[in-house]
């Protein structure tokens, strides 16, 4: 009796320890993915406001950078730039999007985890509901 | 194996059962490709510049705060960190919104496995659509979109995006298109110009 029961409680225990690792492996794994997406152009091209082109929602007539200095600390808090404009213009496309590879493996790896939580449930009723019963003579 | 070891391990196979069932399908991305037909708005007053700490897009159910971004060290344009409680950001090397120039916000379209990044269905404007963002000093600067159109990355339109203009114009940037590995071979830009400024009003606060 005392080692069915011994039996029984330890393949409940494996069967959780089972489950946890298949749900920490994906979570790691979405880990790897998670720091911000690296920018993939490379050469650092600050440049001045001088654009040739034109823009898509106007007419042809760029008024030329204005030369005053309109640095007035009254108005401006921040420690942007107090020129209208693009001052600075970046290079290469942002990089607005970490896909969703990881998106969707992070919801499996949560899915999981929730799945081992519910073995470990199962496995500890069942734990006790066989002991209850052996107590009890059932 | 006995009556209780039995009924151990049918429970723990139901657990896995759950398990596998228990996955939902990825959001799939989706961006599309509207010309882009430009709209000559109605001049108006540019805004005394204030930074926008708030930006709001009702037709797609954006209300987000705004952070302040910069330039990576690479030279290519900050974005927003990929957290849960994701939010736009507005390039600081842009004029602020209002102002005259191309006033810059970005987001993210998706946040790994955080789910939907905030400008997830920015693809979706359409032109004449309301964007609002609320500026630090209890403004607001009100525009309409004017294009969204969805480039390859690797033909971003800069001129287009961070050229100068001669009114109060804005920018929204996220990424789109197809997924190649880890990234969106797109990015999504929508066009807006300035249609209006005034107090904040109660709902955009």
């Amino acid at each position: 009796m005392r080692r069915s029961m011994r039996r029984t409680v330890l393949s409940v225990l494996a069967l959780a320890g089972t489950a946890v690792l298949m749900g920490t492996g994906p979570a790691f794994a979405t880990g790897a993915t998670t720091p911000s997406p690296a920018p993939t152009s490379a050469a650092a091209t600050p440049q001045p406001q001088e654009s040739a082109a034109p823009a898509p929602s106007d007419g042809p007539a760029r008024p030329a950078p204005s030369a005053e200095p309109t640095r007035t600390p009254a108005e401006a808090p921040t420690q942007a730039p107090a020129g209208d404009q693009v001052s600075v213009r970046p290079s290469g496309a942002p990089d607005t999007g970490v896909t969703g590879a990881s998106s969707g493996s992070g919801t499996n790896g949560t899915a999981i985890g929730a799945g081992a939580a519910a073995v470990l449930a199962l496995g500890g009723g069942t734990v006790f509901v066989v002991r209850r019963r052996r107590a009890t003579g059932a | 194996m006995t009556a209780f070891s039995r009924r151990a391990f049918t429970a723990g196979a139901l657990a896995s059962l759950l398990t596998a069932c228990g996955g939902g399908p990825a959001p799939e991305g989706h961006a599309s490709r509207t010309p882009p037909p430009p709209v000559a708005a109605g001049r108006r007053r540019p805004l005394a510049r204030s930074v926008p700490v708030r930006l709001l897009i009702p037709a797609i159910g954006v209300d987000t705060p705004v952070m302040r971004l910069g330039l990576a060290p690479d030279g290519t344009v900050e974005v927003p960190p990929v957290t849960a409680d994701d939010r736009a950001g507005w390039y600081r090397h842009s004029p602020t919104p209002g102002r005259t120039g191309p006033s810059v916000i970005l987001g993210h379209v998706t946040v790994g496995r955080y789910g939907d990044g905030v400008f997830r269905h920015l693809a979706r404007l359409r032109r004449g659509d309301r964007i609002v963002a609320r500026l630090e000093n209890g403004t607001a600067a009100r525009f309409a979109v004017t294009a969204v159109r969805t480039v390859p990355k690797t033909d971003f339109p800069a001129d287009d995006v961070y050229g100068n203009v001669d009114r109060p114009e804005l920018r929204l940037i996220t990424c789109g298109g197809a997924r190649t590995g880890d990234e969106y071979a797109d990015n999504v830009i929508v066009f807006a110009a300035l249609s209006g400024t005034g107090p904040a009003t109660p709902g955009e606060r």
